[in-house]
């Protein structure tokens, strides 16, 4: 007797209502069958009012309703991807195909608005209330979502490549901000000033993210090939990332029998990473590092990698990319090297992701399934969907007719937001069936109005 | 409108999630622990049987239980893990009999997947550490230190993401796991790890074992002096440690559950998912494992769990039928089965599907659910109350009492009837045809009203009226003495045993004694019951002339009474009167609301008799009717038979089949089910799909239509449409085929029963599984897929009728759930949640009016009423949404407001609006709607929409509840309650916990009175009000 996959989608039904498959369980496999599926959609549109090339998207986590934008031609614009603006009937047996145009847009003519290309636009983690919007004037701007005002101002000392603001945070409500300074800053949205600034890099800043199991870590990548690790509470940061240190699978490796006894040199690891996950008295991580020579015993713990030219790339990094269980860090670099770090171990480890060729002068925005089984590159005009841990493709996703960068992930619907240089927003879905054909009427069966 | 609910159990969960054995609650005693999902229930096995000791609620979904014994302890501990991270350690404590929580904490993590291949929790044999498996990628230890303590917890990180089962090994110097897992090529291997503790990490373990069977799911650990581990697959079974592999082929088969019968390890029951029980045996010289045999042993319910007890005795949990205890005989009866099934415990999960209806027109609804599983599944009927079964009665007007007699004292059985009048005596007998005739004792006095009646000893009856006390021979039925009342005086109340008689005319209470002379002279008959045992437990019941009973705790030596109680049983005066149940003492209280009092865990307990007004009652055991019951009511003197004493009784239809959804048909008083049979004689599963008739009364099978190959039932309603007068059965399928992922096919079938057949009348194909019927303005709208599709019955040339589409709207990712009400419908929807649509008339359209944003994946709907709609999510939690239609904007008013949020810890498969009570028309809680819910668990589940004012004065309840009862482990009832799923976590709001509120009554009197002085309100007056609650389900 084979074992048979059960990957239908109404005996999954089944199977959940007399409780021989786990609730989680069933939504989690429900979601892997969609994302299976993701194609160019056939029954929904995002229409673009941007007129330059499209460097950021971001939906809000709270609904998972509203897309964020932002574009070249210095725009911002907001959708509705729940609620279509118009409702398209299909003729000729198609299906029909729900329109979402903007909802607002905010570009030069607005007073306070950004006069260069808008690298980044984000939503204020916690509600819709306030986006945040990152520019090449040398501008970070907070916005009143209603109003489309302007309520806080940041002036920054250079082009702002990516801002980035905690989903964990209940605390602060700090703006990271990457620039081509070599200092990272952190904007108060609440005093309006500077809280802290982070220094450690040698060239300017690319990217930021924030940990997902720490409000109190960040992650840059810089144009100096570094990945560096702050604890935003001290000075300085407490890891830097080298690609030569690696490990072969998800954790370092296994002690043999053999090797019991002998005395471990992870007591200072393990006391540097106490900071990683913010509960260091909860939770002792357990690190397999090769010793790199003497520790310089006299600097604090905490500056120990400031003087540290360990590269994660031969190049800039240009995408970060934390998966959602926090155990692992992607990073894309204009080597076009894809990488996947053991955020623990600090390790390489070795994920040999198939040949990509990576843009290599803009930030790439990365994005992964909820289960971080799939990671989404913008890879030129095609997005490539990369099995984690094999680095396989899954999937090349082309639409695009000139490069892309900047993936979203909505979890909400199992859908991919794509957005490139063409100035298009794509969206992959799973397919939709063509609805039923006409039966003997001339009348539209499926009315829709919004 | 109301968006207040108060949700409460009147079934509680009897899915067998967990079960272990050990002495808990003494070094001597062996116990069975069973856990079904947010219960445990502790039993103690004695030469009896299984013995209840407690049965508890757990603030929490239950994801391990296992006992454990640290070092130098002589009674064993109890480990439990919830799903949501929360942990505790009880022990028994034996002087007060309750549980201690020795530890308690929780282990949640900010990092990781939560793993979704179920939980896992195991304790080290040496109790060096707990190991938990909670997310993928690691393995948490809680250490023990050498007194027993627990130690911080410490993560290890685990290479092996797609985790089966993971266990503890016995006999080794450092604790050891194996793991079972499943690679990204979906082969299967084991693999050990000792864990270290000093370096909080795994080390490489002593052996492993690569590509088993690809349906290996089930480690057993092995004890001393064997060790090692078995591996249980689909079709494989092998035994694996350092030394020796061996592998035995077995029967295609699921095993789920197994117990170990010996502490040597040499032999396993396993139980199978057609409910198969089998006992492996390692075969072995001394130490040495020389092969595996295996043994059929006979057929139980699917077992989720076998706990082997003792003496060959085996319980036997389970998921999808009753759980049972047998007994493994040596030798096999005429059927080759070496079990006897000895005690059955009834388990009614999971509960697919149910409906509500009044079959014996009482004015109560009865819940008909699909329940079980496989060969398991039944039909079970749930009856609130006490039901009478009626063998025979007589038209008597004027009755005032009546007493049984037997024709002598040693005769098992009562022979006489006495049945009172104001101004004569009447005696009923059974004649040696065991007929019911009316004869005559010449020794009692005929012209008047009995007052009371007994037997005496030494053959001999007692007759009490106003003015005398007569003896009379059982033999000869003469008078054989007689004791007049003195002149100017009258008997008014008697009671009596078998030695004397007792006549009182003044009674006073103790405490506050003015207070009840008062309450006394405001009621003009009082009548007494003492020294009313229950449960080795006495009481003294107090009936009042008012409708309410007073109940006290009786110390027989001091005649203390303590721990009054007072209880509404309506509102006319009430008879007590005494019976025996199936060896158990029990009190019938006649009135117009009839009651039967009894115990059960040492606490009183009421449970209606489905009884309009009984004025009278009395045992009446006789040989043609035995153990039945004499009830007078109006006009009428009934004998029956009485149901089990319980407040849900339920009655047990088993199908042999899976029967997955159902629906009355009042015209042709008839059931219709959709079920399927499993057919494991094939090489394969396989399965065949009914639609069958059943008789509402006897729930035959009258007639069945048999489903097309891969053809499935989704759904059944009975319906009727405009200009039709027939009323039909629809039911809509689904083409389940094994190359699709998802229907493109269905169909619906219109149905009439005829002659007791079914007949079909039309069907329709449809592109997609039809999930959902309903009526719906004379038409029928069903929701296919993605897509909610409304049909017309039309009438076509030749007579005969068809579905012909009308209009329809999609957008849904699957629309699985529809309720209507007028033109408006609500959909629940796979992942979007819930969407309101309205039907508009004259364009013949289906349009969006409002939908909740929230991302919840449904598993129910319901309309509560014109503006509030109910969800139940994949989550386990309940919501409320509201149609804003006042909204200013577009936007607020195409948005469902969700104005209630509740964690029930339960998966929901169905909301149906009805009520398991009679509504009566004098009660507070008469007006108030409610809807019933069924669960995977087998709960049965009631939601009451409240008046604010009541809502808020019970929140207040509520909040002081929580203050004196503690949850057990020190797991807190607010967190339980907070809604939450993957992306949130908030406080519940504006839905109360019933099953909190009405333990109010099981509270001790001076905690009661804490709480009545924290609200300011009397204790008599939150004891009416909370049961008046309790009559909601």
């Amino acid at each position: 007797m084979h074992k048979q996959t059960h990957r239908h989608v109404w005996k999954r039904i089944r199977d959940r209502e007399a409780g021989k498959l786990r609730a989680n369980h069933f939504a989690n496999r429900i979601k892997s069958n969609r994302i299976s599926q993701l194609q160019l959609s056939n029954h929904k549109d995002i229409v673009s009012p941007h007129k330059g090339a499209i460097n950021s998207l971001q939906v809000d986590s709270t609904e998972g309703r509203y897309l964020l934008s932002a574009a070249s031609d210095a725009s911002v614009a907001v959708y509705d991807v729940q609620r279509p603006t118009v409702y398209e009937a299909g003729g000729g047996g198609g299906g029909g195909i729900s329109k979402h145009s903007s909802i607002f847009v905010v570009d030069k003519q607005h007073q306070q608005g950004h006069k260069y290309a808008v690298s980044t636009a984000i939503w204020y983690p916690i509600d819709t209330g306030l986006f945040v919007t990152g520019s090449y004037d040398h501008h970070i701007n907070v916005w009143d979502t209603n109003t489309t005002q302007v309520v806080v101002n940041f002036k920054m000392p250079g082009k702002v490549h990516r801002a980035a603001m905690s989903n964990l945070s209940t605390s602060h409500m700090l703006i990271a901000a990457a620039t081509e300074d070599v200092q990272v800053r952190l904007c108060d949205i609440a005093s309006g000033a500077f809280a802290h600034t982070l220094s450690g890099h040698r060239d300017g800043v690319m990217t930021v993210e924030w940990s997902n199991s720490s409000e109190w870590v960040l992650v840059t990548g810089g144009c100096d090939g570094a990945i560096r690790f702050w604890d935003i509470r001290r000075a300085g940061c407490f890891q830097v990332l080298d690609q030569s240190q690696t490990q072969l699978g998800r954790r370092p490796p296994i002690l043999k029998r053999s090797m019991i006894t002998k005395d471990s040199s992870t007591k200072l690891r393990a006391a540097q990473k106490k900071h990683a996950n913010g509960s260091g008295s909860r939770q002792q991580p357990i690190g397999r590092v090769p010793s790199k020579g003497p520790m310089k015993q006299r600097l604090h713990p905490g500056m120990l990698s400031t003087q540290d030219r360990a590269t994660a790339h031969y190049g800039a990094v240009t995408g970060l990319k934390a998966t959602e269980d926090g155990m692992y860090l992607l990073s894309a670099g204009s080597d076009s090297r894809l990488r996947l770090w053991d955020v623990e171990s600090s390790c390489n480890t070795l994920v040999n992701f198939e040949t990509v060729r990576l843009q290599i002068n803009k930030p790439l925005q990365l994005a992964t399934t909820q289960d971080s089984a799939l990671v989404f590159v913008p890879c030129m005009r095609s997005v490539k969907a990369f099995d984690m841990w094999s680095g396989n493709t899954y999937t090349i996703l082309r639409g695009h007719y000139e490069c892309v960068n900047s993936c979203w992930f909505n979890q909400h619907d199992q859908e991919l937001y794509t957005g490139g240089n063409d100035r298009q927003i794509l969206v992959w879905s799973p397919a939709r069936s063509i609805a039923d054909e006409m039966e003997g009427t001339a009348e539209d069966q499926d009315n829709w109005s919004s | 409108m109301t968006i207040w609910n108060y949700v409460v159990t009147a079934h509680k969960p009897t899915n067998v999630t967990h079960s272990c054995v050990g002495n808990f609650t003494s070094p001597q005693d062996l116990n069975l622990i069973i856990a079904k999902c947010t219960r445990i229930e502790i039993h103690l096995l004695s030469p009896q049987g299984l013995q209840p000791m407690l049965d508890v609620p757990i603030y929490g979904r239950i994801a391990t239980l296992e006992l454990f014994r640290p070092h130098g302890e002589a009674q064993d501990y109890l480990f439990i893990a919830t799903e949501r991270y929360k942990f505790c350690v009880l022990q028994w404590d034996s002087e007060t009999g309750e549980l201690v929580t020795r530890a308690m904490g929780d282990v949640s993590d900010r990092i990781g997947r939560p793993t979704d291949n179920g939980q896992i929790g195991i304790i080290d044999p040496d109790c060096r550490l707990i190991g938990l498996h909670l997310y993928d990628g690691l393995f948490k230890v809680i250490p023990f230190d050498n007194k027993g303590q627990l130690k911080e917890a410490f993560n290890i990180r685990l290479e092996e993401l797609q985790v089966l089962d993971i266990k503890f090994l016995y006999g080794c110097s450092k604790p050891t796991i194996v793991v079972l897992y499943q690679d990204n090529k979906d082969a299967r291997h084991v693999k050990t790890y000792e864990v270290a503790l000093k370096d909080k990490d795994f080390v490489e373990g002593p052996w492993s074992q690569n590509n088993l069977d690809n349906g290996a799911d089930l480690l057993i650990p092995v004890p001393p002096p064997l060790c090692g581990v078995l591996i249980i697959g689909e079709e494989t079974i092998v035994y694996c440690s350092a030394n020796a592999f061996k592998a035995i082929p077995i029967r295609p088969s699921i095993t789920k559950a197994y117990g170990r019968v010996d502490p040597d390890g040499s032999r396993y029951l396993l139980g199978d998912h057609t409910g198969l029980v089998s006992l492996l045996v390692i075969i072995h010289e001394k130490e040495k494992v020389t092969g595996l045999k295996i043994e059929p042993l006979g057929e139980t319910s699917i077992a989720s769990t076998i706990s082997y007890l003792d003496n060959a005795f085996v319980y036997v949990g389970s998921s999808y039928g009753d759980s049972q205890l047998i007994k493994l005989n040596l030798q096999p009866d005429a059927k080759g089965s070496y079990v006897e099934v000895l005690e059955r415990y009834v388990n009614l999960g999971p509960i697919v599907d149910f409906c509500v209806v009044d079959l014996e027109r009482q004015g109560q609804g009865q819940v008909v659910t699909c329940s079980g599983a496989y060969k398991d599944g039944s039909l079970r009927v749930v009856r609130n109350g006490i039901g009478i079964n009626e063998q025979a009665s007589v038209e008597l007007q004027g009755i005032k009492g009546m007493w049984s007699l037997r024709s002598s004292t040693d005769d098992p059985f009562d022979t006489f009837l006495v049945v009172s009048f104001i101004s004569e005596t009447r005696i009923l007998a059974m004649n040696l045809e065991d007929e019911l005739e009316e004869t005559e004792i010449e020794g009692f006095c005929s012209q008047v009203q009995t007052l009371f009646c007994h037997d005496a000893v030494h053959n001999q009856l007692v007759q009490v009226t106003s003015s005398s006390v007569r003896l009379v021979s059982s033999t000869t039925r003469d008078l054989r003495n007689e004791w007049h009342a003195p002149s100017g005086y009258s008997v008014n109340v008697a009671t009596a045993n078998a030695t004397q008689t007792i006549s009182v005319r003044i009674f006073s209470l103790p405490g506050s004694e003015s207070h009840h002379k008062g309450t006394i002279r405001n009621n003009r008959r009082e009548i007494i019951l003492s020294s009313c045992a229950f449960e080795g437990i006495s009481y003294l019941l107090c009936a009042l002339g008012d409708g309410h009973l007073l109940n006290f705790m009786l110390n027989t030596s001091t005649g203390e009474l303590t721990d009054r109680k007072k209880v509404s049983l309506g509102t006319q005066p009430i008879t007590l009167r005494t019976f025996s149940s199936k060896n158990t003492t029990h009190v019938f209280a006649a009135s117009d609301r009839p009651t039967v009092i009894y115990s059960s865990n040492k606490k009183l307990l009421y449970s209606n008799v489905n009884l309009k007004e009984v004025s009278h009652m009395c045992p009446f055991n006789s040989a043609a009717f035995p153990d039945s019951l004499a009830i007078a009511k109006e006009g009428e003197l009934t004998i029956g038979t009485i149901d089990d004493i319980q407040k849900l009784h339920i009655r047990s239809i088993p199908l042999g089949e899976h029967a997955r959804r159902i629906c009355h048909q009042e015209q042709s008083r008839t059931f219709a089910i959709c079920s399927l049979k499993y057919n494991p004689a094939s090489g394969e599963d396989s399965e065949m799909h009914f639609v069958r008739l059943l008789d509402d009364q006897t729930f035959e099978f009258i007639s069945t239509y048999s489903l097309d190959t891969y053809e499935y039932g989704c759904f059944i309603i009975s319906c009727s449409f405009s200009d039709d007068n027939n009323v039909y059965y629809c039911v809509g399928t689904a083409y389940v085929l094994p190359e699709e992922m998802e229907p493109t096919k269905g169909r619906i079938l219109v149905f009439a029963v005829e002659d007791g057949k079914l007949q079909l009348i039309a069907e329709k194909e449809t592109k997609g599984a039809v999930y959902c019927l309903n009526a719906f303005n004379g038409k029928l709208l069903a929701a296919v897929g993605q897509k909610i599709q409304l049909y017309k019955w039309v009438l076509r040339d030749d007579g005969t009728h068809e579905l012909q589409s009308e209009c329809g709207h999609h957008g849904h990712i699957l629309a699985l759930y529809v309720q209507t009400r007028g033109d408006f419908i609500v959909v629940g929807d796979l992942m979007k949640s819930i969407s309101l649509l309205i039907y508009k008339h004259e364009e013949g359209a289906i349009e969006e009016r409002a939908r909740d944003y929230n991302a919840n994946w449904m598993s129910a709907v319901e309309i509560v009423d014109d503006d509030i709609y109910l969800g139940a999510e994949n989550s386990f939690n309940l919501f409320t949404v509201r149609k804003n239609s006042e909204g200013a904007t577009d936007e607020e008013r195409g948005r469902l407001e969700v104005v209630g949020e509740y964690h029930l810890g339960e998966f929901v498969n169905r909301f149906r609006h009805g009520s398991l009570v009679m509504r009566l028309p004098d009660s507070d809680v008469g007006q108030i709607p409610t809807v019933i819910f069924g669960t995977i668990n087998g709960v049965i589940g009631v939601i009451a929409s409240l008046p604010h004012e009541q809502y808020v004065f019970l929140e207040k309840l509520q909040s002081n509840l929580r203050k004196v009862i503690k949850g057990v482990g020190g797991l807190s009832h607010e967190q339980w309650r907070s809604f939450n799923n993957e992306k949130k976590t908030v406080e519940a709001r504006n839905f109360l916990d019933g099953d909190l509120i009405e333990s109010f009554l099981d509270l001790n009197r001076s905690k009661m009175d804490e709480i009545s002085k924290a609200l300011d309100v009397s204790v008599e007056e939150l004891c009416k009000r909370v049961e008046e609650l309790t009559r909601l389900h």
